[in-house]
């Protein structure tokens, strides 16, 4: 322990300092850096070039000295190494980089609150300023932007009508194979025409619509505005003095409003249809018959409650996709998780604004 | 082997659709030179990058690395010749998704499987420490100043020790003192570590700075390929007009 002399530890490589004379090298000090007590000298002077990775094992050796306190000292480097481990000092001196912080559970829920208020109040926000520049804007004279509207609703609307009839007529025949097999036996059949009728009507067409709708323009408003973001379109707007929420926001809006009715009247003739066909088929009934059984039942009060419902559903499918793509964080991959959460979200807030429908017309306007 | 060409060009062209983006262009570079590829906004210049890295295939011409020629190889042919070649893009190209130090870390982690931990990392500090971003590595793309982003390109472009560097404006956009630190970037690798470096750019400060060769394109040809002495000396219009910054009589398209 006292004899220091004999703690001096000399470290001599050969050649050039790559991968194979580093990790030698590296090897050969662990033993004195183990016993802490000494000194070690790197010997370098027959070193004429050395890589990166030789580098990298010349790093590790001093970060590992450094960690038990032992002296190292790199001796005799000429020419391109010196000059090289000259540039090099800085970084493999130096303690490494402070990892990420760890996040305690008090601040992790703290956290996680204030962003969930932050957003809330961030969504009421565009909720407004939608609906002012959608909606009270234009009547009191300041322009929407119609040319956009309409691209819009050809995009949103016209496109879209035929997966929404083709899915609308597909579930309308499911739902009255189901029924028809559940009333059948007491000789009940004819009333599906009535369960299909009052089941697009009320619920059916606007839900599967909205479905149908989120997935395709909503993931498609919340990419566009992600992207629109990260490319800085949304802060060049902001810069040329117009409101991200009348120049992109209200178009889209307008647009839905305007499209999502149509779409779930649509939508309820293909169920409508598409239960017909397994009606006529199945039960052995004729067109006419089953159709004056359709008629008989329905009220308008039934569509009234689905194209209500698919307004809100409009509201809810923009300003979700609005949201979400305007709160994007990062690049590529800030985009797809914004995508992916405006479709979640959207399904989400359909089911809990058709739940909230359900209890109304249930228990208050019967 | 001091003289020893890396890259040729032979008689390059190219089409974006039916535009003519490189017309009969034709260059080489030495092992150990610094290379400037110079000219107008939109000339073709990170074009005729692209093509040297076998990125975009040409219409006609040979591109030959090593002296092979990559416009004819498949990508599995090209794949161990790109590990030779760095390359960072106008935009830094990092993965938005990654930290700045796991950006470093992916080729060489790609590259050899079985690396130990502590190593990379060091190794990663090292790449970064040449670009002076060492304190940088646990931040994302996100976090970092466009000069940063840059720098930290050029740090994963080194990742693998490569013989060659392209740089695609590297120092667009950034202040003075960060521009003049990158091209005494440049200088140092071509000392230090014997790297050969093709940049592309219209910086002139930079160009005068660095560049042994320069080769200034103009419309998708070649007009001047030669030392930059005698670039900076040359009585072709187009080549005197570029390096004594005078304006065009008006600014007319020069893709029309």
């Amino acid at each position: 322990m006292s004899d220091a002399a004999a703690a001096k530890e000399m470290i001599r490589v050969e050649g050039d300092l790559t991968d194979q004379t580093g990790r030698e090298m590296f090897a050969a000090a662990q033993g004195c850096i183990r016993r802490k007590a000494c000194e070690i000298t790197v010997d370098l002077s027959s070193v004429k070039n050395m890589d990166s990775l030789g580098g990298a094992w010349l790093g590790r050796l001093m970060a590992n000295a450094r960690l038990k306190k032992v002296n190292v000292e790199i001796s005799g480097a000429t020419g391109q190494a010196a000059e090289l481990l000259d540039m090099l000092a800085p970084t493999l001196s130096a303690e490494p980089a402070p990892g990420t912080r760890r996040i305690g559970l008090f601040e992790d829920i703290g956290g996680t609150f204030l962003n969930a208020l932050s957003e809330a109040r961030e969504a009421f926000e565009l909720v407004i300023e939608a609906v002012y520049w959608a909606v009270i804007g234009p009547l009191t004279g300041k322009g929407l932007r119609i040319e956009n509207t309409l691209d819009e609703m050809h995009e949103m609307g016209v496109r879209a009508v035929g997966i929404v009839c083709l899915i609308n007529f597909l579930l309308g025949l499911i739902i009255a194979m189901l029924s028809i097999a559940q009333v059948e036996p007491f000789g009940l059949g004819i009333y599906v025409a009535t369960v299909v009728v009052i089941g697009f009507a009320r619920e059916l067409g606007a839900v599967m619509t909205a479905v149908v709708v989120s997935a395709r323009s909503g993931a498609a408003i919340a990419a566009e505005m992600a992207t629109m973001v990260v490319q800085e379109e949304i802060d060049s707007l902001r810069g040329m003095g117009l409101n991200p929420a009348r120049f992109l926001v209200a178009p889209k809006l307008v647009a839905m409003i305007a499209v999502m009715p149509c779409l779930t009247v649509l939508a309820m003739f293909s169920g409508v249809a598409g239960g017909t066909l397994v009606g006529v088929v199945l039960l052995k009934i004729s067109t006419n018959l089953w159709l004056q059984q359709t008629q008989t039942y329905l009220k308008a009060g039934d569509i009234a409650q689905g194209l209500i419902k698919c307004v809100v559903f409009a509201f809810v499918i923009t300003l979700v996709g609005c949201h979400n793509g305007l709160r994007v964080k990062g690049g590529a991959r800030g985009v797809g998780l914004a995508t992916t959460r405006s479709v979640v979200m959207d399904i989400f807030f359909i089911i809990v604004a058709d739940m909230i429908f359900a209890i109304l017309f249930y228990f208050v306007f019967k | 082997m001091a003289n020893e060409t890396i890259v040729e060009v032979r008689n390059l062209t190219t089409h974006y659709g039916e535009a003519l983006v490189l017309d009969g262009v034709s260059m080489e570079v030495r092992r150990g030179e610094i290379v400037v590829i110079l000219g107008g906004s939109g000339c073709g210049k990170s074009t005729l990058l692209k093509h040297m890295i076998g990125l975009l295939r040409p219409t006609s011409g040979e591109i030959l690395l090593w002296g092979q020629d990559i416009a004819r190889m498949d990508e599995d042919q090209l794949r161990p010749m790109l590990t030779r070649v760095g390359i960072s893009f106008q935009s830094g190209g990092l993965f938005n998704s990654m930290t700045v130090g796991e950006n470093v870390a992916l080729p060489i982690k790609e590259k050899n499987p079985d690396i130990d931990r502590e190593t990379l990392d060091m190794l990663v500090r090292i790449k970064l420490g040449l670009v002076g971003l060492s304190a940088a590595v646990n931040k994302t793309p996100g976090e970092l100043s466009g000069g940063m982003k840059k720098r930290a390109g050029v740090a994963r472009a080194l990742a693998l020790d490569p013989e060659i560097l392209f740089l695609d404006e590297p120092s667009a956009g950034l202040d003075p003192i960060m521009a003049a630190g990158l091209d005494q970037l440049i200088l140092n690798l071509r000392h230090l570590l014997g790297i050969t470096v093709v940049v592309v750019t219209h910086e002139l400060d930079s160009i005068k700075e660095i560049a042994d060769t320069a080769v200034m394109l103009d419309k998708g040809r070649v007009i001047f390929n030669g030392r930059l002495d005698e670039a900076l000396e040359s009585d072709h219009p187009r080549v005197s007009q570029f390096f004594q910054r005078k304006p065009d009589a008006h600014i007319a398209p020069r893709n029309a």
